[in-house]
């Protein structure tokens, strides 16, 4: 429960309403864009954003203390059709009523929109542009394919950036940031055509900075104007507040904590109308409020309760604001997820330990509010203190599944890797899901999805889709023909190859275009050296300009084929090769048994060094393939295991794998095993996971296993989960979430023992597959489980 | 240094049997035959191999690979079962299992220190369990010796069916001794577990040398003197198993108790209840388990059993 009942009704209403589609923000860009042809881009975003900031509804909802919203409803979902508007178009009627993050929106809306906004940008999008400027031969392995996906590139706003609040955006406010950029522009010259360029920069700086300061403004306006009306007296008084906070913010330096969090979210709704961003992270948020809370609780001005509901407040609004994406992008990011990932813990760059009272009440606010935002990521380093491992693990066994843990050491490994300086390395957060990041960053951090599972099935099916046996990929000899476990892998490489050639060439398309027609003032104006610079992040404004990431899809099922095929075709000749390919053609049907022994060879999860050492040679095959590619600044592509729930739809598309996985079932996410494929006991499957060289992939690596809930329903059990995370990162791991079980899965679990065989549960003493308990057993642990389930 | 014991398993990951993250070293042998035991491979110290008749999908793999031409159906001709391990080798199922082994040491050392991380942050370790880990005597020795010298904890649980004079400088290597008191009465411990417990009772007052100030451990120690706990000797927990209808009634618990607190003032108590966990196992050796009679005590049953306890000066333990 919530720490007061406000924050519980705000909760409710967050629970209970489905998002709802809000034109408000396009129909402001529209009208602005058709005013400033003409222009340079940069400033038509820039003028665009001001004039949303002038024209966007103004509502302070019921309770609330924290205030901003995107459109006119409280729960709202905006429009971007300047990145893309052909799915829009396509999808809209369906957004009410479809399965995975539907939306509401009304046919008069749906009319409006049709009629008004997506004509004017017919052939103006970056979508459009990325689609004209594409071969067929890219566009039929890269795009919506599900083997090879660029298009959170060219589809939708970018984000993927984590706001400064310390250097620049805290410190100075918007009007700080408005008086930096003249006095930079004041000493530029016209006449000459760089510096002609970056007055057009710091000119949008400077919208953007009015833009804010403006909205700050109309809340204010709009908080007095309902204080005068207001009958409760204490709802008044809360008004009035509301109207002084934001008569101050964001123009100025907030001068309080509550001050701070209003701050924080103005800033987060700033980029939320800029380009509905993916990934638009807070950063690390218990190192830049702490100052305020710790200065206003010795001033005797807040408590540790009242910051609390602040911060819950907070929490509610990074929920409230849905995401609006295809239903295609839906299904990797399942789950109205936009990653707006908030860091909390870890080290100071100065080494010593970083968590403070913030950290624990970002802690406690999320297992209060259980809401799907923000992100909630710890950093745990090896001097963790026990009570912050405590709270950390006790949020695990709630079943929440936040937060996602990562290894301080590693995180800082590796943006060293990608050049990075000691200091700003050791100030990493987290972006999105499991990326390493930095304040001082551009990088497009999930620019490309590349399945290794598809690169097995060209390599296996003469480059053709097993499904649809349409030729995707490059020809391949007859797969039967194969004489050697190296040809195989061989030709594994030469389709991998092709997946990566294609999505270098997709992500320079979509660079450029950016560069062009995806100017970022407002992402800019939160970054430190786009300032200094001069220059918006698009045109390499940024200190640390990093290539665009793949996340490599499905890497244990395809370890895990070619180690059946290693053992059962050219080891102990249990069946030749056209066996398998025959087997898989048929969706094992009518070859159970050979399945069987595919199940029985080695799976990696399971410490077992004859697959895992695979596993680590495809990584390794990645990251020296990708890393050889330049994007078009001169940056080399960076490789990631990062996951999200891409493993569904990347495996709807493919055929069944020698491994024993039918077809369409989903593959693997990041360096997680195999579901179900994880036997032996969670030390196995962390050991197999920390094989993969997790520093080398800067982009970050995710690890999902699931636990049963009994395992850390007591403190002592937390402490032994604390241990194993230690230990995971003292292995080189990098990151890790939790999955605790519920009653539904295990019910799930006895009905199809097949798919959760790696399911652990305690038993009595000891810890035991609940796959091999009877019927009897099982239930019982159910009954024991009921009275923990969250 | 080539010593072989009867190994059930080596679990990793035991996180109730002592502190932390465990490896629980399952040795084959025990001279108690208890009715409720959960783990009736451990009767004997021979290799024996498993059928888990629910898992097997009747593909014939461990029939054709059988060296005794044994069917599918293992536990209809288990008389002539070598043990070799051949089908579980084969079977894609994992509805054969080997569930004895003669074990290398080396093996078992090798399997152990895999999980030495996860030892050193959670403040774990190794523990013997069994079947009865005293019952192969030269094996414990050898291995708890290697072990101490690894530097990790170690724990041990017993039935406290031993000889003292041989086991005792083992003992006083470990942190921890778990040792049962399954029934205070010796007419009814004969009955349910097949001995009377006059040896049990004594060993547990032999215990009373570690937990006592003015007693040289090293005496007792080997001639390295390895002791637990830093040279304090190990500290000691007295289990029972409450197995309801047997020894779950008052007058047991409280003389249980009052017994342990005579002679052991500074010794702890756990009281587990009775499962039916290994009842799979007796399924997969084909041997009858039908004890309808014995009852899982619930929690509130338990709680006032420990208070007992409690009321008789003894502390509880608990490792859940």
């Amino acid at each position: 429960m919530p720490i007061t009942p406000r924050v519980e009704k705000i909760r409710q209403n967050y629970v209970n309403t489905k998002p709802h589609i809000s034109y408000e923000r396009a129909w402001s860009y529209t009208r602005s864009f058709q005013r400033t042809e003409g222009q340079p881009h940069i400033l038509r975003v820039a003028q665009a954003f001001n004039d949303t900031c002038h024209e966007l509804s103004v509502n302070i909802w019921e309770g609330e203390l924290i205030v901003g919203t995107s459109g006119e409803y409280r729960k709202c979902a905006i429009l971007t059709p300047e990145f893309g508007w052909l799915w829009i178009n396509d999808e809209i009627d369906t957004f009410p009523e479809r399965g995975q993050d539907p939306y509401d929106v009304t046919p008069e809306q749906t009319e409006f929109i049709r009629k008004n906004i997506f004509p004017y940008w017919k052939g103006k999008s970056i979508e459009e542009a990325f689609l004209a400027r594409t071969s067929e031969a890219t566009k039929k392995i890269g795009v919506d394919t599900g083997f090879l996906d660029t298009d959170s590139k060219w589809r939708n706003g970018i984000g993927e950036i984590s706001a400064d609040y310390i250097d620049v955006l805290l410190p100075k406010g918007y009007g700080g940031i408005k008086a930096e950029a003249e006095a930079y522009m004041a000493e530029l010259d016209e006449a000459i055509p760089a510096e002609k360029e970056k007055i057009n920069f710091y000119k949008s700086m400077v919208l953007i900075a009015d833009a804010m300061i403006t909205l700050g403004r109309r809340y204010s306006a709009k908080a007095a104007e309902m204080a005068a009306e207001e009958t409760d007296p204490v709802r008044k008084k809360e008004l009035e507040e509301i109207a002084d906070v934001c008569s101050r913010i964001p123009e100025q330096p907030p001068k309080s904590f509550r001050e701070a969090v209003q701050f924080v979210w103005f800033v987060q709704l700033g980029g939320i109308i800029a380009e509905n961003p993916l990934a638009w992270n807070p950063g690390r948020f218990d190192q830049y409020m702490y100052p305020y809370y710790k200065a206003d609780k010795e001033a005797g001005l807040i408590d540790y309760d009242a910051a609390l509901e602040l911060v819950e407040c907070l929490w509610l609004k990074y929920s409230e604001w849905a995401w609006t994406i295809s239903k295609n992008t839906a299904s990797f990011f399942a789950g109205y997820t936009n990653f707006e990932n908030l860091t909390v813990g870890g080290t100071k760059v100065d080494g010593s330990d970083a968590t403070n009272e913030v950290s624990f009440m970002a802690i406690q606010a999320t297992r209060e509010c259980m809401t799907h935002q923000p992100t909630l990521s710890c950093r745990i380093h090896p001097d963790c203190p026990p009570e912050f491992m405590e709270a950390v693990t006790e949020l695990v066994s709630t079943g929440c599944g936040f937060p996602a843990i990562h290894g301080d050491r590693t995180g800082y490994q590796m943006l060293s890797n990608l050049g990075y300086e000691p200091k700003d390395a050791r100030d990493w957060n987290n972006c999105g899901c499991v990326v390493p990041h930095s304040r001082k960053t551009f990088e497009w951090t999930s620019a490309a999805s590349i399945s290794f599972a598809a690169a097995l099935e060209f390599a296996l099916n003469r480059g053709c889709s097993r499904l649809s046996g349409e030729q995707v990929s490059l020809p391949e000899k007859d797969p039967k023909t194969f004489e050697s476990m190296d040809e195989i892998l061989e030709a594994w490489k030469k389709q991998f190859r092709y997946l990566v050639r294609h999505g270098v060439i997709s992500l320079c398309t979509a660079q450029q275009i950016h560069k062009e027609i995806g100017h970022r003032p407002f992402m800019s104006a939160c970054n430190e050296y786009c300032m200094k610079n001069g220059k918006d992040l698009v045109d390499g404004g940024a200190k640390y300009n990093i290539g665009p990431v793949f996340t490599g899809v499905g890497l244990s099922v395809t370890a895990n084929s070619l180690a059946v095929i290693q053992k059962l075709v050219f080891e102990e000749k249990k069946c030749t090769l056209a066996d398998i390919i025959d087997a898989i053609d048929n969706n094992w049907e009518g070859y159970e048994d050979l399945r069987e022994l595919a199940l029985a060879c080695p799976k990696y999860g399971n410490d077992i060094d004859y697959v895992d050492s695979i596993a680590r040679d495809l990584a390794d095959f990645f990251y020296d393939e990708v890393t050889k590619y330049d994007d078009i600044y001169g940056n080399h592509f960076v490789t990631a295991f990062m996951g999200i729930s891409n493993y569904l739809p990347t495996g709807k598309v493919l055929g069944a794998t020698p491994e024993g996985r039918h077809a369409k079932d989903p593959i693997n996410e990041g360096v997680s095993p195999y579901t179900g494929s994880d036997k032996s006991t969670c030390l196995a499957a962390l050991r197999s996971a920390a094989k993969v060289k997790h520093d080398i992939h800067s982009g970050g690596t995710l690890l999902n296993l699931r636990l049963n809930h009994d395992l850390v329903a007591t403190k002592r059990g937390r402490a032994n989960l604390g241990a194993m995370l230690q230990s995971y990162f003292a292995l080189g791991g990098f990151h890790v979430q939790f999955n605790t079980i519920s009653n539904e899965v295990l019910r799930d679990a006895q009905a199809h023992p097949e798919k959760y065989r790696s399911l652990l549960v305690r038993v009595a003493g000891y810890s035991a597959q609940f796959t091999n308990l009877s019927k009897e057993m099982q239930d019982s642990i159910m009954a024991r489980n009921a009275h923990t389930e969250f | 240094m080539g010593a072989k014991g009867y190994i059930m398993q080596v679990q990793p990951f035991s996180v109730n049997d002592g502190d932390g993250i465990r490896s629980t070293i399952f040795m084959a042998g025990c001279p108690l035959r208890c009715r409720w035991c959960s783990n009736p491979e451990g009767f004997t110290a021979t290799p024996k191999t498993g059928w888990y008749e629910r898992k097997c999908i009747g593909c014939g793999a461990c029939a054709e690979a059988c060296p005794q031409g044994i069917g599918i159906n293992l536990n209809a001709e288990r008389e002539r079962c070598i043990a070799c391990g051949k089908c579980a080798g084969v079977c894609p199922a994992d509805a054969r299992a080997r569930l004895v082994t003669l074990t290398d040491a080396d093996d078992v050392l090798k399997e152990i220190q895999k999980h030495r991380l996860f030892y050193s942050y959670s403040g774990g370790g190794i523990t013997f369990s069994g079947g009865e880990a005293t019952s192969q005597t030269e094996f414990l020795d050898c291995m708890s010796r290697e072990i101490y010298d690894m530097g990790y904890s170690m724990d041990i649980e017993t039935c406290g069916m031993f000889d003292w004079n041989r086991v005792s400088h083992i003992l006083a290597r470990m942190d921890l001794i778990f040792m049962d008191l399954k029934i205070f009465d010796s007419e009814k411990h004969k009955e349910y577990t097949g001995v009377s417990n006059e040896r049990i009772l004594e060993n547990i007052a032999n215990l009373a040398v570690f937990g006592q100030q003015d007693t040289d451990i090293f005496e007792i120690a080997d001639a390295e003197g390895r002791t637990g706990n830093d040279g304090h000797g190990p500290e000691i927990v007295i289990r029972i198993p409450v197995i309801g209808g047997v020894n779950d009634d008052d007058e047991n618990i409280r003389a249980s108790a009052e017994y342990v607190h005579r002679h052991l003032p500074h010794a702890r108590m756990e009281l587990l209840p009775y499962h039916r966990y290994g009842q799979i196992k007796y399924e997969a050796l084909g041997v009858p388990y039908d004890h309808p009679e014995f009852r899982t005590p619930d929690k509130a049953e338990m709680e006032r059993l420990r208070d007992i306890v409690r009321s008789e000066g003894v502390e509880i333990a608990d490792f859940r």
